[in-house]
């Protein structure tokens, strides 16, 4: 099962090296995006700073969940049958959907944070517990996009529906994380936070392992 | 139909007991008149619990029994889930106001996770209208159906796990903190609420067999509509 | 061995789905794989007879007659599959033994894709029973006979973005095939020279091709093929024969199913007809 997952993984980054619709389309709307708010706002360059976190991770979420359902890895009919009648069980599946999308998005949330840091100058210690928010949320939200990309996968709309159903999901992922850095800003402890965090992710996890074959089994 | 017009009028007769003795309660010593609204934000927020519970169990009984009652009763309570889920939020920001100051204390764990909630339950009502197929519907939706109930008890533990504005559980085991007279308007409001879900429930449920019906009689075999092309007279050779 | 059986005429020409094999006393043999027996229990000339292990039992003359029962790898029984309220596929049964091909014939929006796909395990069917390859269709064994399964449906299975190459070495290291295997197969349809073309810059032809090449590398026991000669020139058409015939010879099963039956006239020694989603002779 190992071997699948990774292999599915494997071929779903193969392709995106090719595709490049995460660097192409997603970056560029999630800079947007972050771009906007500031200019919104208007010249307050204190509240602009105060901000810059929160419209990060607001950014984050809001377009870095489009990467799980890209439309180079979209299932179409023969490729999904194709896998399966490999051999592929659904669980596999879905764990290699999202470790492709995991290190997408990981690597969006980078890049973003350097273009909020540049742009907002918010006040935040760069320590190596950062990094481990943004993975931590990054894996998440890869979890909840795949399971909302299973779940609507052959719907007119999809995209649309999909966000619908990962905002509230992602919610306590957000808060998870923006409030842990803000924790860091004012050197408290970020313990509670974490914990949070890897509670929720282990919820999405069981979900998404469970889920996996009744899903399968819901697409035609 | 006769157990619905009985639901419906024994909720009824609940529902103007409860809305009297709320009435007639002392007022608050702090909020004064204002509690009063407790009268239906508690039992709102009650009920959405209990129609959110029930969805998840319709959707375990459809994953097992594969029937379309189970999948009918999750959609139906979902609905009347969702409806006072809204009414839970409504009335706890026109209590909110007065009291707190604002409608919406952002900080206040109860209040925006019922929120989450909500926007969770609406997601769900969206997936079902987007999926046309009965069959396919029923299983996705099964299954969003049991991942979301993971947030009812979120919502309920809420305000024991961060102590903000809201106030802790009202009804507890070990006695309730309010005036008896209060206690007593809370818990006949509780019972005309549950009456009211049931009797919506039942209602929706059968509005539901009847869309069902229409949605799954047999229609002619697929291949019946191709007929092979008729060209007589449409091509000079 | 009991000895007070009536003596069955070994001459006779045995029943169908069975074929006589060489005597072997108290001897099972080799272990093929169980089917389960048919509901219907044959006869054989009035001689009690008894399942064991698949094979029937006849005891002739003192000595003990194995009838090997030839396992059949797909068995569809009543299949009826709804989408939503609209039957696609009525009324569906047939047997595909192995070393079978099977041709089915049908018109546009006669369910013949559909049927397919239940045959594949992809679709479960509303109602009505099915083994495929000792699978039932019904229950969750049907994973484990998945990868003997190969499907070539009207849109060949392949990554835009990856070259043909890149496609059918992802097949081969999910499937546990040797990589050297996509190079011989690439060559066998005839796109070697193609290989790390893009399968979005490929024409339908050539993607048909490679939808071929995976299956002579996966080597199904199931080969299910749909419209399986559309998009081929008249070179790569005998790909399609090729391909039956070895999995034929290796003891599998094929099922075509086209809406022209002169493409399946010399592949399938059966033939059926699906017309408003009914199958028959």
């Amino acid at each position: 099962m190992t071997t699948h997952a990774f292999e599915i993984a494997r071929h779903d980054l193969m392709v995106e090296r090719r595709a490049k619709e995460t660097l192409t389309v997603v970056v560029p709307f999630g800079l947007a995006a972050l771009i906007a708010l500031p200019m919104a706002i208007g010249v307050d360059l204190p509240l602009i700073s105060r901000i810059g976190p929160a419209a990060y991770w607001s950014t984050a979420l809001l377009f870095g969940m489009q990467i799980a359902w890209r439309q180079s890895v979209a299932d179409t009919g023969p490729n999904r049958d194709l896998i399966t009648l490999l051999g592929v069980s659904p669980v596999s599946r879905f764990w290699g959907r999202t470790a492709a999308s995991a290190v997408l998005l990981i690597a969006f949330m980078l890049l973003l944070g350097v273009a909020a840091i540049l742009l907002f100058s918010p006040e935040l210690p760069l320590t190596p517990w950062l990094l481990l928010i943004i993975l931590t949320f990054g894996l998440g939200l890869a979890m909840i996009s795949t399971l909302a990309a299973d779940i609507t996968s052959g719907l007119s709309g999809r995209a649309p529906l999909a966000s619908v159903l990962v905002v509230p999901l992602a919610l306590p992922l957000l808060v998870g994380a923006a409030q842990a850095v803000e924790s860091l800003t004012r050197g408290s402890g970020i313990l509670a936070w974490l914990l949070m965090l890897v509670a929720v992710e282990i919820v999405l996890a069981v979900a998404g392992t469970l889920a996996a074959r009744p899903l399968e089994e819901a697409v035609r | 139909m006769t157990k619905v017009r009985v639901l419906m009028a024994l909720a009824a007769i609940a529902a103007g007991l409860g809305l009297y003795l709320a009435i007639s309660a002392p007022p608050e010593a702090v909020q004064r008149t204002y509690a009063r609204i407790l009268h239906i934000h508690a039992p709102s927020a009650w009920l959405a619990f209990l129609a959110f519970f029930v969805t998840a169990f319709g959707s375990i009984m459809w994953r097992i029994r594969r029937k379309e009652f189970w999948d009918r009763l999750a959609a139906s309570s979902a609905e009347i889930g969702v409806l006072f889920t809204a009414i839970a939020l409504a009335t706890g920001m026109i209590w909110g106001k007065p009291v707190w100051g604002v409608f919406f204390d952002w900080g206040d764990a109860r209040m925006a996770t019922t929120a989450i909630m909500l926007l969770v339950y609406l997601g769900y009502l969206a997936l079902r209208r987007a999926t046309p197929d009965p069959q396919l519907r029923a299983a996705r939706a099964s299954v969003l159906g049991i991942v979301a109930v993971v947030q009812v008890p979120l919502v309920y533990f809420s305000v024991n796990l961060v102590r903000t504005l809201h106030q802790t559980q009202t009804i507890r085991p070990e006695g309730s903190p309010i005036h008896p007279a209060m206690l007593r308007a809370l818990l006949v409001n509780l019972a005309a609420f549950t009456l009211i879900y049931l009797a919506l429930l039942a209602g929706r449920m059968v509005v539901g067999r009847l869309e069902e019906k229409a949605e799954t009689e047999v229609a002619p075999v697929a291949g019946a509509a191709v007929l092979p092309p008729r060209l007589d007279g449409a091509i000079d050779v | 061995m009991a000895t007070n059986h009536r003596p069955v005429n070994l001459l006779q020409t045995p029943p169908p789905g069975f074929a006589v094999s060489r005597p072997k006393v108290g001897c099972w043999g080799d272990t093929e794989p169980l089917f389960p027996p048919p509901a219907n229990e044959v006869s054989v000339g009035g001689v009690a007879t008894k399942w064991r292990r698949g094979r029937r039992e006849v005891t002739v003359a003192g000595r003990l007659i194995h009838l090997r029962a030839m396992s059949p790898i797909l068995t569809l029984n009543d299949i009826e599959v709804l989408f939503g309220n609209v039957p696609v596929v009525a009324s569906a049964s047939c047997v595909v033994e192995s070393g079978q091909c099977l041709g089915i014939q049908g018109p546009n929006g006669s369910g013949k894709t559909t049927l397919l796909r239940v045959m594949a395990t992809l679709l479960k069917p509303t109602s009505g029973k099915g083994f495929i390859l000792d699978a039932d269709l019904a229950t969750p064994q049907v994973d484990e006979v998945r990868r003997r399964i190969g499907l070539s449906g009207h849109l060949p299975a392949l990554s835009d973005h990856l070259t043909l190459r890149e496609n059918l070495e992802f097949v081969a290291r999910i499937s546990d095939r040797s990589q050297t295997r996509v190079i011989e197969v690439l060559e066998m349809v005839g796109l070697a020279g193609a290989a790390d073309r893009f399968a979005e810059r490929c024409s339908h032809g050539m993607r048909k091709r490679a939808d071929l090449a995976r299956l002579f590398m996966t080597e199904p026991d199931l080969l299910l093929l749909d419209e399986p000669h559309a998009g081929l020139d008249s070179s790569a058409t005998p790909l399609v024969a090729a391909l039956v015939h070895r999995t034929i010879q290796k003891g599998g099963a094929a099922v075509l199913v086209s809406h022209d039956p002169t493409t399946m006239v010399d592949l399938a020694d059966q033939h059926m007809t699906l017309r408003t989603g009914v199958l028959s002779q």
